[in-house]
């Protein structure tokens, strides 16, 4: 597709990078020459210097025949008319990044009245992404599928866990009976999608998936059940402490911030009645611990600094609190983060970038079978997805164990006629059914391409 | 640096190589010669290249990866293309087959050969159609075929595309070299054609078409272009070698018909305006030579185009041209053609760049405070750019001086030295002097031709890549 991305800055290069490399033509518009050059060098993508919002730049990007144009500038106001621009010049589907919150409550007014097709709020996304976190404090991150009824959880094997030495096959009677399934697990660089003969070892990275039922039965069996959290602590309060603490205050949880600048806590008290403010530096340990840090059920670090984000975590993690979130802008430190224990690292980038990839992908998927939602886990190694199995669809009918997969691919769930069920070697796909794929190194766009070589096979699929 | 990747992918590079052999072979079949030539070569040229590309590697492929992976492909490939010609038995050592690969790759045309015609029809096929692969590039070549590099890919046809701005097409550089191979081949296609209805024979046609799309300039004549003594073909070259000389996203731009933008480009109207002065002041400096204006503007402006474009075919001696005329064109070999075209030299958008900086410093002299930005198409270009500009200058002129002054050690005259050092730096072809249109290099010693080669693999991937090779920081481990 014809993607055309208008800022070059974080969140824009993120994007140029994924889209680029699932195949899409991006080109990227920005007025500062040295973040060009930096996106020219390291990516395969056209750039063009010039003002996003103009009409220039944006029709010698070719806009009139794009598919999407992405506004990811800095200013709100430019994304707008940059979307409005592109819209009337011909551009298929606008998405704007908008996060003033003086514009929060009008977003829907905006998309009619403004032609722009989506808009995103990053600090808002981030604060869902967190409170989401915050509401199942088992997993170290968390994606849902099916509305919900099936999630996906990641965590940390320690030292001790039964799981530890063992094959998954020879694990107990009590956890194979459990309705979950391991389908992803990281060591150190590599990405397994676990077979029977798999062995868990300490600090592995396990995926697993099931109903949440199952999934907290499972985490009480291996005694790392966290209770329902009810008070978080949260030092940074920018804007996206502002939609958390909202959220949170809704799932009646209670909230403390600290927050160094006068002023913005005198703005947070007023806008919050529920939460406590305090004003002070949230790197300050005595006044972590005065303020009885240790004793909170979840710990989430927000300011602008990675640096002190991540170590006050660490300290927060030392002093015992069951949930630690940091946030990190800066990819790279979430694999030293990870390596220390700090598992939920939430990068706001990433999360504002993997939910415009999703519209992407969607659309590209228009045709064939649906995918409805995609997450990437294990360090963006693997990816899990959700299908809905039609006609279009190859091999229905088909056990699972005779199906012709690529390497790396697992169908981890199966939803038959609103039953929920973990696949076994007997279980077929039928048509209607929604499936859970994970999938390590390879592109799926369309559920046909989890089977190898689909030409080579015709002559089994049933008449 | 990643050696295992970046052999991997010379070993790749080698494979399209031996491939290409396979048309020389044909050809040489067609006309009942011997194929032994071509056989050994790519058998040899193929079993390396397959071994090489089947090293095991990690996927660490960064710009010192790519400049260092371009340096060693141009150098690879221009031995490997060496091999026919060894195997040919018409020439005399294995340097003069080297120096003649290395001729042809770089779309150099100087040749170490005193009777061209001799030779098989084979090995004239294989000498110009390394003119036609260099042309554009061996890397776009490869891209274009087997994107398979990926995203950085973009490093190695960075290395290899002429210019100090490389501009892609499209955003897919793997589109962009397909579409570039797409107006190259168009262009080839249509000069062959345009010579067949002209009346030149087939093979003659093919051949001259290759070394003109190139801008390279072997000839299957003794004499090139004047031995056909014809005034139609001469044009129909010349004007190709025109098209082939400009800027290729000049086309790309005609087709998807935004002409606004060929219109700015401030390097296209510089490299005309150039043109067409020079042909008006050569003519008529060599009308009292020739039947009238008329006859004269035939020579002087094949000559031009051919010189400026680095092409280096000749319809007449110009040696014995008055001083003024080959002094010109001493000039404009040094110029050379447009940048993103297959022609050689410094490149019409530096020189421009540079006199815009001349005047840039000539007007800051007169006001200290003022700020300038030197501008190209219209837009601002930032100093980055500029530095390297002045840098390239610098050191093209540099290394052009260094290698002159090796080859005075054969103790030839200072015209003979520096114009065949130059000759070879801006990949034109033919001098002044002993390396002139009618003579060639067969003269100098094994070192002069080392060094002539060298030389021109420099110009042609414009230095950096090749200076790269020579760096002790490269060739660490790390």
């Amino acid at each position: 597709m014809k993607i055309i991305i208008v800022g070059d800055g974080k969140v824009g290069f993120t994007l140029a990078e994924q889209l680029s490399r699932e195949n899409h033509d991006i080109t990227i518009i920005d007025t500062d020459e040295q973040v060009l050059r930096h996106a020219a060098d390291v990516l395969d993508v056209l750039c063009i210097r010039g003002n996003g919002a103009a009409i220039t730049p944006l029709k010698e990007a070719g806009v009139e025949s794009a598919d999407i144009v992405i506004a990811a500038t800095s200013e709100d106001e430019v994304n707008m008319v940059c979307c409005l621009t592109a819209k009337r010049l011909g551009a298929a589907y606008t998405i704007a990044r908008v996060r003033n919150t003086d514009y929060a409550s009008d977003y829907n007014a905006m998309k009619k009245e403004l032609g722009i097709d989506m808009i995103i709020n990053p600090e808002l996304a981030t604060a869902i992404e967190i409170s989401r976190l915050l509401r199942f404090p088992n997993a170290a991150n968390i994606d849902t599928f099916c509305r919900g009824r099936v999630e996906l959880m990641g965590f940390r094997i320690q030292e001790g866990d039964f799981l530890c030495g063992k094959p998954l096959s020879e694990q107990s009677n009590r956890l194979k009976n459990l309705p979950i399934l391991f389908c992803a697990a990281e060591r150190g660089e590599e990405v397994y999608i676990p077979n029977g003969g798999f062995i868990p070892m300490p600090n592995d990275n396990l995926y697993v998936i099931g109903e949440p039922v199952g999934l907290s039965q499972f985490f009480r069996l291996l005694g790392r059940y966290i209770p329902k959290i009810k008070t978080v602590f949260i030092i940074g309060g920018g804007k996206i402490t502002r939609y958390l603490s909202t959220l949170l205050s809704k799932m009646s949880m209670h909230v403390t911030i600290v927050e160094n600048k006068m002023a913005r806590c005198q703005e947070l008290s007023e806008q919050l009645p529920n939460a406590t403010i305090i004003y002070g530096d949230g790197t300050d340990q005595e006044l972590l611990e005065s303020e009885n840090l240790g004793s909170s059920d979840a710990f989430v670090a927000l300011t602008d600094r990675d640096e002190d984000n991540l170590i006050t975590a660490l300290y927060a993690r030392h002093l015992g609190v069951p949930k630690v979130v940091p946030k990190a802008n800066r990819q790279n430190y979430t694999g030293i983060a990870q390596s220390v224990g700090l598992d939920s690292v939430i990068s706001p980038k990433y999360i504002t970038a993997e939910q415009i990839l999703q519209v992407v992908r969607g659309m590209e998927n228009s045709k064939g079978s649906v995918m409805k939602t995609l997450y990437r886990i294990a360090s963006n190694k693997a990816e899990a997805m959700e299908f809905v199995i039609n006609e279009t669809t190859e091999h229905l009918g088909i056990p699972l164990k005779d199906l012709p997969l690529k390497n790396g691919i697992l169908v981890a769930l199966i939803v038959h006629q609103n039953r929920i069920t973990i696949p076994e070697g007997s279980s077929v796909m039928r048509q209607g059914d929604t499936v859970i794929v994970v999938s390590r190194d390879h592109t799926i766009l369309d559920i046909n391409d989890i089977f190898r070589t689909p030409l080579l096979d015709k002559d089994r699929r049933p008449l | 640096m990643n050696f295992r990747l970046v052999f991997k992918i010379c070993g790749r590079l080698l494979m399209v190589e031996a491939a290409a052999m396979l048309l020389p072979l044909l050809v040489a079949l067609l006309y009942g010669e011997s194929p032994r030539p071509f056989l050994y070569s790519i058998v040899i040229i193929a079993a390396v290249g397959f071994i090489l590309s089947q090293l095991p590697s990690e996927n660490h492929f960064f710009i010192r990866e790519g400049f260092f992976t371009v340096g060693m492909i141009w150098v690879l490939m221009g031995l490997a293309g060496s091999l026919p010609f060894f195997y040919s038995g018409y020439f005399t050592s294995f340097i003069d087959c080297v120096f003649e690969s290395f001729s042809g790759f770089t779309t150099t045309g100087a040749t170490i050969l005193t009777d061209v015609e001799v030779l098989p029809r084979g090995i004239l096929f294989w000498r110009s159609l390394t003119h036609w692969i260099g042309g554009i590039g061996v890397l776009a070549l490869s891209l274009a075929l087997l994107p398979s590099l990926g995203a950085r890919s973009q490093y190695l046809t960075r290395a290899e595309t002429p210019g100090p701005v490389v501009s892609k097409l499209t955003p897919k550089q793997s589109r962009s070299s397909i579409i570039l191979y797409a107006i190259y081949c168009t262009l080839t296609l249509l000069e062959i054609i345009a010579l067949l209805i002209a009346g030149m024979p087939l093979y003659d046609a093919v051949l001259h078409t290759f070394s003109t799309a190139g801008t390279g300039g072997f000839s299957s004549m003794n004499l090139s272009i004047g031995a056909y003594g014809n005034p139609v073909f001469e044009m129909i070259i010349a004007v190709f070698i025109l098209l082939f000389s400009i800027n290729f996203s000049i086309y790309y731009l005609l087709i998807c018909r935004r002409f606004r933008e060929i219109w700015k480009s401030d390097e296209l109207r510089f490299f005309l305006t150039v043109v067409v002065l020079a042909t008006v002041a050569v003519s008529l400096n060599i009308r009292h030579l020739y039947d009238g204006l008329g006859e004269a503007f035939r020579y002087g402006f094949f000559q031009v185009v051919s010189i400026i474009s680095t092409t280096g075919f000749c319809t007449d001696n110009f040696v014995l041209w008055p001083e003024f005329s080959q002094m010109l064109l001493v000039l404009l070999m040094l110029c050379g053609a447009c940048a993103g075209s297959t022609g050689g030299g410094m490149k019409c958008s530096r020189i421009l760049l540079l006199l815009r900086c001349i005047r840039r410093d000539i007007h800051q002299v007169l006001h200290p405070r003022s700020v300038v930005v030197v501008k190209l198409d219209g837009k601002g270009v930032d100093e980055d750019t500029l530095r390297s500009v002045l840098i390239f200058s610098s050191s093209y002129l540099l290394i052009t001086l260094i290698a002159a002054l090796l080859i005075s050690l054969d103790n030839f005259s200072f015209t003979t030295s520096f114009t065949a050092a130059l000759t070879c730096v801006s990949n034109t072809g033919p001098g002044l002097a002993l390396v002139g249109p009618h003579g060639n290099f067969h003269a100098f010693s094994s070192l002069s031709k080392v060094v002539l080669s060298l030389c021109m693999v420099i110009g042609r991937l414009e230095i950096l890549p090749i200076l790269v090779l020579f760096s002790r920081n490269a060739w660490k481990r790390a």
